[in-house]
């Protein structure tokens, strides 16, 4: 039997559920209401209202990926390292909350941050005044992070656990102490699963949605959001399409971009 | 040719993982510019004594004295010792240009340039630039300075390997089994090659392996281990003519290994004959094994043998035909070169100067 036979089911899957859809929304985005040609919904993305919210979209995506960046690094070495290994719950404590629904870590986070949350509470309870915490961009950026912390994490721990101890230990030998061996080896090698990371975390966090609206008590309009309200409150199909292929095309240039930074070409280790 | 004096000494050394102890009271010194291979079956402890040497394992006891100096509180990368790993362990980030040149530009600038008033990074760049391409030179890999270290065969990154530790210029390089990925033919080329480069550089070698072919090839001393200890230290030739004990025989090159008593000096008795030998110092029926190369055993004719015996097996080895001949009491693995077919009768003779008389290994030996 032919091996392509096997990839019959995948071909179709793909076509009814990517293909398709990336007709509809081409269609959608290039029509006006009444089915006629028009490049209106096209012209609004560039709106200065379209584009603020773009930036916000972009800058707290950025913001949360630096912040995933520098927490989950570490965190993926600790992981990594020799001694940890013994302790798999610990590993498993890390990736938990990639095991629960989104919304519910959301909501979570939303009674810990309000006005009348846990925090606040605690403070309260020491005589401090109790803070503003949500409706805050910072809100917003904590659940980001707090949500994707995890796609940072594991990528790069997966990089770092492949990694051959006798590398690290050939750098030591030639002269390298232990910052010149992480700068000069232990990073290097593990820059695909970093560019993984950074993608992993960075695509979903651009498109939020719910949680901006949830911890951004609504001030913070992201690009998801903006994406959702068309499609559900201004029934605008049209301009919730074009607002789509945007954000598509922003997230194909920023992958591409990355792949050039990759020096490996993303040969070894990444995922993606 | 080495010279007399120490420049490592390990002083009763003791390792243990977990409750395996690798390394029991090890005892040995290395002369500078001498050529030590540390030879032995897989778990004998040789890989971990190169570990401790280099800085990457420590003792649980003992000290280790470099130019009579403590180094056990120096980490590796303070020692001035440089590794060739096994399966070489090269920077698959870097093309082999910036694999070789690592080590140099972690030099500090005074070290690189000693004779130079006024350190540019230019000079810097030049330097680095001029020991790398002589490196390449000297092992033969002038053409590949920008290719990616995984695009190269074995060999090629064997030799890689070798020229990034060398170019540090270290006192000592340690090598551990460097050739064992490779083929024979390409081993025994390197092993030539090696041998060449220590004399031509005048460093000291620490050399691991299982190969006692490799050993006798190139070391000016072999240090032959087992369980954690040394059992034999020596030249190639006394190794081999002289093995201390059973093991040590067995372990370089073939030997007929049997259980015999010293009836006095001067005579054993094994395999239900007696022989004359050289060996006196025997207690009065002592227990002893007896050693005997398998060159060393002479095919006569059956009727002028001190042993006579059938022969049980006969194959060509190129060289010597090696033959399994059983005298009742005992199998003999004979080398020949001329050939008696299985099932015929044949005499052996052995000279007293060939049979070998040991004190009984311990039982964990």
């Amino acid at each position: 039997m032919k091996r392509s036979y096997f990839s019959g089911p995948y071909a179709l899957w793909m076509v009814l559920f990517t293909i398709c859809p990336m007709i509809f929304v081409l269609y959608y985005a290039f029509t006006n209401g009444d089915g006629g040609f028009s490049v209106q919904s096209i012209l609004e993305c560039l709106e200065p209202t379209t584009i603020r919210v773009f930036l916000r979209s972009v800058k707290l995506a950025f913001i949360c990926t630096v912040i995933c960046l520098i927490l989950g690094y570490p965190a993926a070495q600790i992981l990594a390292s020799k001694d940890f290994s013994k302790y798999k719950l610990l590993f498993v404590l890390f990736i938990l909350p990639m095991w629960m629904n989104f919304l519910l870590r959301t909501y979570a986070t939303m009674s810990l941050l309000e006005r009348r949350g846990i925090i606040n509470t605690i403070l309260e309870r020491f005589g401090f005044e109790p803070l503003t915490l949500i409706g805050t961009e910072g809100a917003v950026v904590f659940g980001m992070v707090y949500n994707y912390l995890p796609f940072m994490i594991l990528p790069i721990h997966t990089a770092l656990k492949k990694m051959d101890t006798r590398v690290i230990e050939a750098a030591q030998d030639l002269g390298a102490n232990p910052l010149r061996v992480f700068t000069r080896v232990i990073f290097p090698l593990s820059i695909p699963g970093v560019i993984s990371g950074i993608t992993m975390v960075f695509m979903p966090a651009v498109t939020t949605f719910a949680i901006s609206r949830l911890l951004g008590s609504g001030n913070f309009m992201l690009l998801g959001d903006m994406i959702e309200t068309q499609f559900l409150e201004m029934h605008d199909w049209s301009f919730g399409s074009a607002l789509s292929m945007f954000m598509m095309v922003i997230i194909v240039l920023s992958i591409g971009l990355l792949n050039r930074i990759d020096p490996s070409k993303g040969e070894r280790s990444g995922n993606w | 040719m080495y010279e007399n004096t120490k420049l490592i000494e390990l002083k009763n050394i003791s390792k243990s993982f977990g409750d395996t102890q690798v390394l029991k009271n090890v005892d040995i010194y290395i002369r500078r510019k001498e050529f030590v291979t540390l030879l032995g079956p897989s778990g004998c402890g040789k890989t971990t004594m190169l570990r401790i040497i280099g800085g990457f394992e420590f003792p649980d006891e003992g000290e280790v004295l470099f130019d009579g100096k403590d180094i056990q509180s120096l980490p590796p990368y303070r020692r001035r010792v440089n590794t060739v790993f096994q399966k070489y362990a090269l920077f698959t980030h870097l093309n082999v240009y910036d694999n070789i040149a690592f080590g140099l530009k972690l030099k500090k600038p005074e070290e690189l340039l000693p004779n130079e008033k006024k350190i540019t990074r230019r000079k810097i760049k030049a330097e680095i630039d001029r020991r790398v391409k002589r490196m390449l030179k000297l092992v033969k890999m002038e053409a590949y300075e920008k290719r990616s270290v995984d695009a190269l065969s074995g060999g090629q990154q064997q030799r890689i390997a070798i020229a990034r530790a060398l170019v540090n210029e270290p006192e000592v390089l340690l090598l551990d089994e460097p050739l064992g990925a490779l083929d024979l033919k390409l081993r025994k080329e390197m092993q030539v090659e090696l041998k060449s480069m220590q004399q031509q550089l005048g460093i000291t070698f620490i050399y691991v392996t299982h190969d006692q072919e490799e050993a006798l090839t190139m070391s000016d001393t072999i240090v032959v281990m087992n369980g954690g200890k040394i059992q034999q230290i020596g030249d190639g030739k006394s190794i081999y003519d002289e093995p201390k004990n059973a093991f040590v025989a067995n372990f370089i090159g073939d030997s007929n290994i049997l259980s015999g008593v010293m009836l006095k000096d001067f005579e054993v008795e094994c395999a239900g004959h007696r022989f004359e030998c050289v060996d006196e110092g025997f207690a009065e029926n002592e227990s002893v094994d007896v050693v005997v190369r398998p060159e060393d055993v002479m095919v006569v004719g059956s009727d002028v043998g001190m042993l006579v015996g059938e022969v049980e097996s006969v194959f060509f080895k190129g060289v010597h035909y090696e033959m399994k001949v059983n005298t009742g009491d005992f199998t003999w693995k004979v080398h020949s070169t001329t050939m008696h077919p299985a099932g015929s009768r044949v005499g052996l003779s052995i000279v007293p100067s060939n049979i070998h008389i040991m004190r009984r290994m311990e039982a964990e030996g």
